[in-house]
């Protein structure tokens, strides 16, 4: 009776983390064919490589559209009304509106297989080859433009610069898999250095420090014992009086590839009342293949007893999806990494209501960080920090305490560069961010360019964006007020007492976007 | 996937076995081209114990051992190295050695990972009740597949069969196509629970899946064997572990085939395989290591018929990790030995946890019969031939 293989044998120890198929990057969205179909467009990990994907996993782009409706104002701006409107738009999401899908698997040869689920126009499916433009005739006779495969990745972003500003330690430092509190160490947030920030102050010793190289790898320190805190009272300056910036405006994604599920869908074959319906919303899943289904169909019905909330779950789901497993979900950029911290257990797509509360107590404990840096550059933030001369490590346990000094930050229009972005001039409302990241979802206004927020566009910086929520759109900058791209103009920062003079985000890709579908641009040869 | 197997397809277990070489040929140039970075060796370090885990082979866990060691002095303790360190250690049956390793990073205590190996060891130890609190709040926390297997071994063991096997099965479903040899661990152990239980055709079943759903993994075959032996077709379980043998270096395979060849009355034939079992078993013990004291307890007990030696390894074992499974060891090589009232006591410690075993309630059944009790002996006899109507048959040493 020996016992080498009872449970201590279980070989679920950390090993490597392997990259996944299921990683989704970015979700883009955006009117094309004169705002008669919407571009969609799902990146994800180029797993195994560029133009070859994973059969084991599932990809699904739901989509809704619904007419434009601004949420009734509330009497006053207060916590209640904010939860209100969650309330509502959960109601909304898990009610009234019909979710259609466009759901994708990998066949065997290595050819897609495209269900369309729940459109208007019915129910069908077809199989596409990868690495080219497939136009597809639904069963009402539209064409729908495709492309699963291999492109370049379209994100272009200083991920070191915002590693840094969040003082995320596992981009620069030996972090034991095991160590989940050494992450995002208890320093504050901020954009411009922070005096005897020794653990992630940029170190011109070490000018690649944090930043993945192509081969993979990302030079990183031994992370020294804690207490891993800071100390000073004030911002970094150095001789000339300038203040340090986190960013240096890098493309860390630059010369890397994803896999993509491209679509131009005619917004008619989305519903039946384009002229109603001026909203598609759009969010996308990967879901791997369980693996009992890999080897055979076994019933799982879980019981109901045990897991009430798994029983629900599977319930909703048809039997195709009950073979797999969701793993991520992609709407709104920096919904999960900014707002979420990336949870496993908040990977709840379109469906993070719930997450309101938090998404109140994590603006607040950014806005701590990057309020008082926007300040010391003479800008006005939207973010009541008290007036504090640097940035301040706070989190909070309640959305009580936290709501009030994050309530512009939440509540206030989010004022666009120049009217571009409303070619036809039309009374919409500018977008607020508490409607942008609850729900989770690339909500394309089919009446604008597509721009975020009423969209995604390919070229959209949208981190820079993110950033620009922090900032008071009431305020007036040369006479013109603050606007989303006020972040990413180059004479603000060629002004501003800080180096390097650079905006925080590369201003564009790095390779071109296509002026046709598939918009994405070829991929890198041998990258991945 | 073809090529390098003579045109055969490649298993399953061949192609995660390459790819876990190919991956450690490139972390060892790494190292050696950076030593000074402990991600890499870590990451080495894991490969390691990922190749060694798959071949089962003692030079891999040393080698992955050794990679630890040498962090540990060039780095300090880390969290992810002492862990390894002491998963190592754990499946060695060093126990004192796995708890210094988690001592030396006093906060994996902590980690769920540090938790859940801390209750593998109270369970090894003999604190069942500790061990369950810790694997039902950590599942409470986190529903993760490995402490779900871990609860369902643990009620396996106190008869909880019926539990146990739903908790596997949610194990299992948790599991992801890119999961595949867990979850063929798990249907394997699915399998040892019917076939402990005397439902060998269910036990045939979860192996069969367990083999298609990950193929060629020597340890899905071993157990195939088994149930092959449990069916009654010890011939056909002899070829099949022969060639398990073959192919991996254990020397408890050596000795089940040894007696699976005197079972069926080819004594000569088996000596060389008993014998080579008996070397392996000894020899790993010289070098100082104490996983094979089991072994050796059972192999003198049985095959060996060397009574005193059983009983010498046993109490090394008991000494080392006192649970039931140690106690009944030691109880039956007291017992075959003729000291059968010191097997008593024995037995009643291992009874006392609350195990339901039909091979421990057969020892106890013959135990309380020679100390003259044959009340108790006729209940555990029958409690035994409860739990597993065939355990009478051949079964097979794991």
């Amino acid at each position: 009776m020996a016992d080498h293989n009872d449970p201590n044998a279980v070989n679920s120890i950390f090993s490597d983390i392997d990259y996944s198929a299921a990683d989704l990057y970015d979700l883009f969205g955006f009117p094309t064919n004169g705002n008669r179909s919407a571009l969609l467009a799902l990146t994800f990990s180029a797993t195994p490589r560029a133009g070859e994907l994973d059969s084991d996993v599932l990809y699904r782009l739901l989509l809704t559209s619904h007419p434009r409706v601004a949420f009734a104002k509330p009497p006053e701006v207060s916590l209640e009304s904010l939860l209100g409107y969650f309330e509502a738009v959960k109601d909304k999401y898990l009610g009234e509106l019909k979710t259609a899908e466009v759901r994708v698997t990998v066949l065997k040869d290595q050819r897609a297989l495209l269900k369309f689920i729940g459109f208007p126009g019915g129910n069908f499916s077809t199989e596409i080859a990868f690495d080219q433009v497939v136009p597809i005739k639904t069963p009402d006779g539209q064409t729908i433009q495709a492309f699963i495969g291999g492109r370049d990745d379209a994100f272009f972003n200083d991920l070191t610069g915002f590693f840094r500003s969040i003082n995320y330690a596992p981009q620069f430092y030996h972090v034991p898999h095991t160590m989940t509190e050494a992450r995002e160490l208890p320093i504050p947030k901020t954009l411009l250095e922070l005096e005897g920030n020794d653990l992630f102050n940029y170190r011109p010793d070490l000018p690649k420090w944090g930043f993945t190289q192509r081969d993979g790898t990302t030079p990183k320190l031994d992370l020294p014992p804690g207490p891993w805190e800071w100390k000073g009272n004030r911002f970094k300056k150095d001789a000339d009086g300038n203040y340090r910036f986190v960013y240096d405006g890098s493309d860390c994604r630059a010369g890397q590839n994803c896999n993509a599920i491209i679509l131009e869908i005619p917004h008619s074959f989305i519903t039946k009342d384009t002229g109603r319906d001026r909203i598609v919303n759009a969010w996308g899943e990967s879901w791997v293949l369980k693996a009992a289904h890999k080897v055979e169909s076994i019933p799982d019905e879980p019981s109901w007893l045990k897991h009430p909330w798994k029983v629900l779950r599977e319930r909703e789901l048809d039997d195709e999806l009950r073979q797999y497993k969701l793993v991520d979900t992609d709407g709104q950029p920096f919904a999960d990494a900014a707002l979420s911290e990336r949870e496993d257990d908040r990977q709840l797509g379109a469906n993070n209501f719930w997450l309101g509360p938090h998404f109140v107590k994590r603006l607040a404990h950014l806005g701590w960080g990057f309020g008082p840096s926007i300040s010391a550059l003479g800008l006005e933030t939207s973010f009541d920090h008290d007036h504090s001369p640097v940035s301040v490590h706070r989190v909070y346990d309640s959305a009580i305490a936290a709501f009030p000094r994050a309530t512009r930050t939440l509540f206030q229009p989010l004022n666009m560069p120049d009217d571009s972005w409303n070619p036809k001039g039309l009374d919409i409302p500018l977008r607020r961010p508490f409607e942008i990241f609850v729900p989770n979802v690339c909500a394309i206004d089919m009446d604008t360019t597509g721009t975020w927020p009423f969209g995604r566009r390919l070229e959209d910086q949208v981190a820079t964006r993110f950033l620009a929520m922090f900032l008071d759109m009431s305020a007036s900058l040369n006479g013109k007020p603050y606007h989303l791209d006020l972040l990413g103009d180059p004479a603000l920062w060629a002004a501003a007492p800080i180096v390097p003079k650079t905006p925080p985000n590369p201003l564009k890709n790095d390779k071109e976007f296509l002026a046709t579908f598939p918009y994405l641009a070829d991929p890198w040869p041998g990258a991945w | 996937m073809e090529g390098a197997h003579g045109g055969h397809p490649m298993t399953a277990f061949d192609a995660e076995l390459a790819k876990a070489r190919k991956d450690i040929s490139a972390l060892e140039l790494l190292a050696q081209r950076d030593p000074r970075d402990p991600e890499k060796r870590v990451r080495l370090a894991y490969r390691q114990f990922h190749q060694a885990s798959l071949t089962g082979s003692e030079s891999d866990f040393r080698a992955a051992k050794q990679t630890c060691a040498e962090m540990i002095r060039d780095f300090g303790p880390k969290e992810d190295i002492c862990l390894l360190e002491a998963n190592i250690a754990g499946r060695f049956h060093c126990l004192a050695e796995a708890r210094q390793a988690l001592q030396m990073c006093p906060s994996l205590a902590r980690r769920m990972a540090g938790r859940s190996l801390l209750a593998d060891l109270d369970f090894q130890e003999g604190r069942y009740d500790q061990a369950h609190a810790a694997w039902e709040d950590l599942i409470a926390e986190q529903r993760t597949w490995d402490n779900l297997a871990r609860l369902a071994h643990w009620k396996g063991k106190l008869g909880q069969i019926d539990e146990a096997d739903q908790l596997y099965e949610e194990a299992a479903g948790d599991l992801t196509a890119k999961e595949m040899r867990s979850f063929a661990w798990i249907e394997v152990q699915r399998g040892a629970l019917a076939l402990s239980h005397g439902r060998p055709n269910q036990a045939r079943a979860h192996y069969e899946r367990a083999s298609r759903s990950y193929s060629g993994h020597w340890y899905t075959d071993e157990h195939l064997a088994g149930s092959l032996a449990a069916e009654g077709k010890p011939e056909e379980a002899l070829a099949l572990l022969q060639k398990v043998s073959a192919r991996v270096p254990k020397p408890e395979l050596k000795q089940t085939c040894g007696e699976l060849l005197r079972f069926l009355g080819r004594a000569d034939e088996a000596q060389p395989w008993l014998q080579a079992a008996e070397q392996a078993y000894l020899s790993s013990a010289q070098e100082g290591a104490v996983h094979y004291y089991h072994h050796l307890a059972d192999f003198y007990a049985d095959a060996g018929s060397q009574p005193a030696e059983a009983v010498k390894w046993a109490r090394k074992d008991v000494a080392l990790r006192a649970n039931f499974s140690t106690q009944s060891a030691l109880a039956w090589a007291l017992y075959q030995s003729g000291d059968a009232a010191e097997g008593l006591a024995w037995i009643r410690r291992a009874l006392a946890s609350g195990v339901q075993d039909a091979g421990i309630f057969a020892t106890a059944s013959a135990i309380f019969n020679a100390c003259g009790d044959a009340a108790e002996g006729g209940r555990y006899a029958r409690a035994a031939a409860a739990i597993n109507p065939n355990g009478q048959n051949f079964h097979m040493h794991h």
